[in-house]
């Protein structure tokens, strides 16, 4: 149950219930973003080891591992789980944490709901992954789940639409939760334009989430009624429209992915300032810039369409290019940040510049494909591939290491070994750049996307082998974080507030937070009010 | 000064309560929801050069023009509630919140009593598959708006409502007139619009 | 901290020499086209993903705290409207002369060809594809992973495609022409090139359709005109002279979506069963017997039935001559020549 009171010196404390219990029932935002982060790396430890099965598979042509059936499953639960089960919950994960904090509220503004958000995550998930149990197997028709062949298939295919819907369910109760908090629960003095980014950033995504989940279940209802309830919105033979699919489930679906970076751009634009010593550089532009980019992204859904042939070009080649404007605007300004700084090398901000050297090039690689007549020669090929890992691995997987090791002392107590961060930063960008840098070539080479297997005299073997080493390399770099995080969950709590010298409110109060999160609120007069504060007290806040 | 006692300050100053900004973001989202259907009856009507398809009748507006009055009614009923309270009187709301739950339920009778009456099912090629599901949907909210309203009627039963707290109805209120106006476009793209 | 220098210039290294250098001409005259456009935006994005990452390293370098020597406060700039009026300035520019540049490779890669010497009716289905040589009257399939169809275009001729899916999403990719294109149920798609290269190229389904997506592979080879010419001839003497004897019962067996014959042969004295088996579990088949692959006249359709199973059907007399017979669900994929002696 929340609790409402704050806690006053000399009272006892009363007697609390099982630790379980209490883990079960919260509604305090800041165990709820916990439940988040450790439900949302469960998963992607279940996705990581089926992408190490795909990858295992394919590092040799003809069949050695799993069956062509298994296969299919495997990369339609790896992308299934990954984008749906980890990263956007990791970054509402962080949001839930964070944001009361960094606006000076005591909670969010809807804390049951904030908890039945998170349980739903959790049987969504396991109901998607029960497919594995079902008669035929799990959904094997990509996590694109185009119609008609995922019209095709067994019980697998309707846990995974029931399991996404529960799934969006969830998205939108949150987003609606992020939202009122942030327009309504302010501290005096923060106005909308003192918000800290990644504040912005969370507004940004539930606004993406509030209005184009609903298109996604929508698609999935019309999809169920086609396989068992006698529907025929995708069935050409009784009037129906194979393409109505593909056109809800992008405009759903390019939304989505902006969801998915959003939180990224939010954190990268906390951390950087914080290791430089500088403000960020254009706050005013970075704003904009996620503002036009989160109007814009509903714009551009059918250049996952080009190679239809049935989609009007030149619109979507104008919004997709033109999306990428504010999108280097961001660049730009991260790298005003650095520019005239004292940068730091802490763990946190090595993942923050690993974020941008990646990103760029998940961003450049995206630029062939927005032209239909380039689409036309790489889209559904092993480049695509290579973009998406390069935007949402080298994108937003770095931002959450980032935000990981950044904010971790302020969730537990304790900071994380310096040393161990530096070896699972090194291991993950080199093995990542060894996975995923010749799938470009690879999809130069013509080899095309969700292929179980391959020829051996295609020229395609060595690439795919130096891909798969890669992959264990990132395993291994994860084994690293995961040691990392044990060993230093078994030492006291000793971290300061402000253990890296932030800016934002969330360092103005102890580490770990007490329930009520503040015993005083600084007083905010910028985005920078624990900057301020240093300057106005330097010797008290550095203690 | 204590945080909780900020942010009561903070929330004090402003004038839309928490939960009827969250219902009118929900309704957002329930708005887009409904859209994608209809985005998606005139992506197939584009398709399809005859339209209804062979074999479908034209809808006969005199029923459904009936659960429109219905339903129109009832939002007229719920809003004379809404006014009733912000003036703090509770008997005559829980009196209008009554006749609203009745007219919701009616339209879910006579609805069903449609359906019974029309002679296609959802299995009958794409015009049967969008009007079953897309009033099916809609059927499916009009329930759910039942339920809340009644939850609302036992809160103000219990003494719970009064001007300075009602914020359920509000709430409500405002999630029943979306799902009146999602009937409404319903009713003209299905029986009015020529197009059926 | 050294490693994160070398590892960016590294980067960026590689991303260079690779991207410049392997991308293929393009084997067709739409491909070449495709190419130059791919060239233009390695000119376009080269300049700036180094500046990028050059800047990016170059802070990394230069800005690092070195211990000991902190001089002063750090610079609070943190810019106005000018810096951000050059930020949006900058991207503006390079993406208006790319779509302008992409808007015409485009009009000249759909541009429809008004006289094509070839013209071909292709249709996919799980998990092959039937070329139906529309002019010259005959088709080459293929057989679900049993047999990769072989057709042969001429060089330098001018070829359009009208591209159909008989169940699910296909998709028509030929990765040396630089070029794919989706077989959509309902929607038919057409398109024309030139094939400019003597060569054999491989096509594969790109779009993932099901169980054996990975299997969907074609070869096309283009050839000389005298080559194209003698290879139509030859493919089409062969389709007449598929042969067998009645030899008794007939039996039709289907596993992974092909027959186990291309050739059923009866005495022509009555009536005649044939009995099919189907062995594709959950998969409809059915059996039906025409006068030619066009389809003019039907003596024969059985209804379509889910497999495992089998069925047992009765056929009235034929007269003697040869019949085309399939299963429609698949057509002429599970096709072949019914003979009545």
């Amino acid at each position: 149950m929340a609790i409402t009171e704050p806690r006053t010196t000399g009272r006892a404390p009363e007697p609390q219930p099982h630790w379980l219990i209490q883990w079960l029932t919260t509604t305090d935002h800041k165990r709820i973003g916990i439940l988040y982060l450790l439900n949302s790396f469960a998963f992607f430890f279940v996705a990581g080891v089926f992408a190490l099965l795909m990858r295992s598979e394919l590092a040799e042509p003809g069949r050695q591992l799993v069956t062509t059936n298994g296969y299919n499953q495997l990369f339609t639960l790896h992308g299934t789980l990954m984008i749906f089960l980890f990263i956007m919950p990791v970054l509402f994960g962080f949001g839930n944490y964070l944001v009361p904090l960094q606006i000076g509220a005591l909670d969010m503004a809807f804390p049951r709901i904030n908890a039945l958000s998170f349980w739903l995550l959790p049987v969504g998930g396991l109901t998607i992954l029960s497919g594995l149990l079902a008669k035929g197997g799990a959904a094997a028709a990509g996590w694109t789940s185009y119609a008609p062949v995922s019209e095709q298939g067994g019980a697998g295919q309707d846990l995974w639409i029931v399991g996404l819907v529960v799934v969006g369910t969830a998205s939108i109760l949150s987003a609606i939760n992020f939202i009122v908090t942030i327009l309504r629960l302010r501290a005096p003095g923060m106005t909308m334009t003192r918000l800290p980014v990644f504040v912005w950033s969370m507004l940004a995504t539930s606004l993406l989430a509030l209005l184009a989940t609903p298109v996604l279940t929508a698609g999935l209802i019309m999809l169920f009624a086609d396989r068992r309830l006698g529907a025929y919105f995708f069935n050409p033979a009784h009037g129906g429209d194979v393409l109505l699919w593909q056109h809800v489930f992008w405009f759903f679906g390019h939304p989505e992915v902006y969801m998915l970076i959003l939180g990224a751009w939010g954190i990268v634009s906390e951390i950087l300032p914080v290791f430089s010593g500088r403000p960020l550089f254009g706050y005013p532009g970075v704003i904009l810039a996620f503002v036009l980019i989160t109007a814009l992204s509903f714009s551009v859904w059918a250049h996952h369409m080009f190679v239809t042939g049935q989609v009007e070009f030149p619109f979507f080649s104008a919004t997709t290019e033109l999306i990428s404007i504010p999108t280097g605007v961001l660049f730009f300004n991260w790298l005003a940040t650095l520019w005239r700084g004292r940068l730091r090398f802490e763990p946190p901000m090595l993942f923050a510049l690993g974020f941008i050297a990646l990103f760029l090039v998940g961003g450049v690689d995206g630029i062939w494909m927005a032209s239909p007549a380039m689409d036309f020669a790489i889209h559904d090929t092993y480049w695509v591939v290579a973009h998406i890992h390069y935007v949402l691995f080298g994108g937003t997987v770095f931002g959450i290491m980032a935000a990981s090791y950044y904010w971790f002392p302020k969730i537990t107590g304790r900071l994380l070994s310096r040393k161990l961060g530096y070896w699972h930063f090194w291991l993950m960008f080199l093995g990542f750049n060894l996975t995923f840098f010749p799938m470009h070539e690879l999809g130069l080479r013509g080899m095309p996307r969700r292929v179980a297997d391959y020829l051996p005299d295609l020229g395609w073997s060595f690439l795919n082998q130096v891909a798969t080493a890669g992959s264990f390399v990132i395993a291994v770099s994860l084994v690293v974080f995961l040691v990392n995080v044990a060993l230093t969950l078994r030492r006291p709590r000793t971290a300061a507030a402000d253990p890296w010298e932030g800016n934002t409110l969330e360092w103005a109060t102890s580490s770990p937070p007490p329930v009520h999160n503040f015993d005083r609120l600084p007083e905010v007069r910028s985005n920078r009010p624990v900057w301020d504060l240093r300057q106005r007290r330097p010797a008290e806040e550095q203690a | 000064m204590t945080a909780l006692d900020l942010t009561r300050d903070e929330r004090t100053v402003r004038r839309t309560s928490g939960p009827v900004l969250g219902m009118v973001l929900f309704v957002a989202s329930e708005a887009m929801f409904f859209a994608t259907f209809f985005g998606a009856y005139f992506t197939i009507y584009s398709v399809n050069p005859v339209w209804p398809p062979a074999g479908f009748p034209r809808l006969e507006p005199g029923l459904a023009a009936i659960l429109t009055a219905v339903l129109v009614t009832s939002s007229v009923t719920l809003q004379l509630g809404v006014r009733a309270i912000r003036r703090d009187r509770t008997r005559t709301l829980l009196r209008w919140l009554g006749l609203t739950i009745l007219l919701g339920v009616c339209f879910l009778g006579l609805q069903l009593y449609d359906y019974s009456q029309l002679g296609f099912g959802v299995r009958d090629g794409i015009f049967g598959s969008l009007f079953y599901v897309m009033t099916g949907l809609h059927m499916a909210h009009v329930f759910g708006g039942v339920v809340f309203l009644v939850l609302v009627l036992v809160q103000g039963l219990g003494g719970q409502l009064s001007d300075a707290s009602h914020d359920s109805l509000e709430a409500g209120a405002i999630y029943w007139h979306f799902v009146d106006v999602v009937w409404i476009c319903l009713f003209t793209t299905f029986y009015l619009a020529g197009l059926s | 901290m050294v490693a994160p220098r070398v590892a960016r210039v590294g980067l960026a290294g590689l991303a260079g020499a690779l991207l410049a250098g392997c991308a293929k001409q393009g084997a067709t005259v739409q491909g070449q086209q495709i190419h130059d456009l791919y060239v233009l935006i390695i000119i376009l994005a080269a300049p700036v993903f180094l500046g990028v990452e050059g800047a990016l390293l170059w802070c990394v370098l230069r800005y690092r705290r070195r211990r000991g020597s902190d001089d002063g406060p750090v610079p609070q700039g943190a810019g106005g409207p000018r810096s951000l009026g050059v930020f949006f300035a900058i991207p503006t520019v390079i993406v208006a002369f790319f779509f302008l540049y992409g808007e015409r490779t485009l009009a000249d890669v759909q541009r429809r060809e008004p006289n094509p010497a070839v013209e071909l009716r292709i249709d996919s289905f799980q998990w092959q594809w039937t070329f139906y040589y529309l002019n010259e009257g005959f088709f080459v399939t293929g057989r679900t992973l049993t047999k990769e169809p072989v057709i042969a275009l001429p060089v330098g001729a001018p070829v359009h495609v009208r591209l159909e899916a008989r169940d699910v999403v296909h998709e028509f990719y030929v990765p040396e022409f630089l070029f794919m294109r989706n077989a959509l149920p309902g929607r038919p798609n057409e398109f024309s090139f030139t094939p400019t290269r003597i060569g054999t190229f491989r096509g594969q389904c790109a779009e993932f359709c099901g169980l054996h997506h990975d299997q969907m592979r074609f070869v096309l080879k283009v050839v000389s005109q005298a080559d194209y010419a003698a290879w139509v001839e030859q493919t089409r003497k062969a389709a007449q002279h598929v042969d067998c004897d009645p030899s008794g019962p007939l039996r039709l067996v289907s596993k992974d979506n092909s027959w186990n014959t291309g050739c059923l042969a009866v005495v022509a004295s009555g009536p005649f069963v044939v009995s099919v088996s189907n062995l594709d579990a959950g998969i409809e088949h059915n059996f039906a017997v025409y006068d030619k692959p066009q389809r003019k006249r039907t003596y024969f359709q059985s209804p379509r039935f889910v497999g495992v199973a089998e069925q047992t059907f009765q056929l009235r007399p034929l007269p003697k001559g040869r019949y085309y017979f399939e299963c429609d669900v698949h057509g002429p994929a599970m096709s072949g020549t019914l003979i009545v002696k």
